[in-house]
């Protein structure tokens, strides 16, 4: 399944979402993270892409997982939150 | 006698060839082969250049833009689409470590927008600080900003608009909603605005560059001294235009 989602984040900047999911589990197969956000180091959004395959579209599995590429990869993200991530995520879901 | 740093001022180029020459003033001070460097330069052709992070397709009309000779170019930087034509662009590189730069980010942004907005004072204009990287004037938003940290080297660049015309910056920005349009367009143009809209006069860049060249030196209390590119620089400029930003894979990578 395909689907896309916009999130305005509060007090913060613009998020899209583009996400590929298999129905029959809710995991994630395929995502892509973009916006007029900031995150330093900006390749960590690669990664964070990468690593979040095979992540539940289940809100605290997902903000787990989310907090844990943070802080693995010493990300920090200005205008965007890991809190408004798993939002824009999760409202890809039909 | 203060601390000096570089003045570069390079003139009007292609997107391709000034994201390129800010990358290589990052990689040259980054190997402490410069000192911190301060760049003042317009774009020729009009362009748009859109953040690190946006999806290209979102955000160009990238037959628009052909149609009217629009380039556009993605930055290493994150942040916003932006037109860029008639206004001046600075750049700062400047070592992560240096006693003036903040080492957190927001605050670095706040800092370095001080600069801008001390030059926008020495043309009458008053202005505040919008965090996270607008500067706005009676409320509307007259300067854009993004900032990167690479090999421990800071690069804020942002515009500083001498005049905007929202119309055909609309004509190559894509909406998200095409019924709206019109009232989209009618709300940007409430929520921008230009030196020459709040002067009532023509500004030449000369004059803006001037002005922001006292902001910077009196913002960091340095003195700016005109300099060149090193032969280093243009050979990394070259090659970042060449292998990277006029690249297909690097505008079209989201």
């Amino acid at each position: 399944m395909q689907s896309r989602s916009v999130y305005k984040v509060p007090q913060g900047k613009l998020l899209k979402i583009s996400l590929e999911y298999d129905t029959t589990n809710n995991v994630i197969t395929n995502i892509q993270i973009t916006g007029d956000f900031f995150a330093y180091p900006e390749e960590a959004i690669e990664l964070m892409e990468i690593q979040l395959k095979n992540t539940t579209l289940e809100p605290e599995q997902l903000q787990k997982k989310i907090s844990s590429i943070i802080a693995e990869y010493h990300i920090e993200f200005i205008g965007l939150t890991a809190e408004g991530l798993t939002h824009g995520i999760l409202m890809c879901r039909s | 006698m203060s601390e000096q740093w570089r003045l570069l001022q390079t003139g009007y180029s292609t997107a391709f060839e000034n994201m390129a020459v800010d990358r290589a003033i990052l990689v040259a001070n980054s190997r402490g082969a410069i000192p911190p460097t301060v760049r003042f330069y317009g774009w020729s052709p009009p362009a748009i250049s859109i953040g690190y992070f946006q999806s290209i397709a979102d955000e160009i009309d990238l037959n628009a833009c052909d149609d009217l000779g629009v380039d556009y170019v993605r930055r290493i930087t994150g942040g916003g689409a932006v037109f860029h034509e008639d206004e001046l662009t600075y750049s700062i590189v400047v070592p992560e470590s240096h006693p003036k730069i903040p080492k957190n980010i927001m605050k670095s942004y706040g800092r370095i927008c001080g600069a801008v907005m001390n030059g926008l004072r020495q043309l009458g204009i008053d202005s505040n600080y919008a965090p996270i990287n607008d500067i706005v004037s009676r409320g509307q938003k007259i300067s854009g900003n993004a900032q990167t940290r690479k090999c421990n080297t800071v690069l804020q660049h942002g515009t500083v608009l001498m005049d905007v015309d929202v119309d055909k910056m609309f004509l190559v920005l894509k909406v998200p909603n095409e019924k709206i349009k019109d009232k989209l367009i009618a709300d940007v143009k409430q929520r921008v605005t230009s030196i020459q809209r709040i002067l009532g006069t023509e500004v030449s860049f000369g004059q803006v560059a001037r002005a922001m060249k006292r902001g910077f030196e009196e913002e960091f209390q340095v003195e700016l001294i005109d300099g060149t590119l090193s032969l280093e620089e243009r050979s990394l400029a070259k090659q970042f235009e060449k292998e990277c930003f006029s690249r297909k894979e690097w505008n079209h990578k989201r």
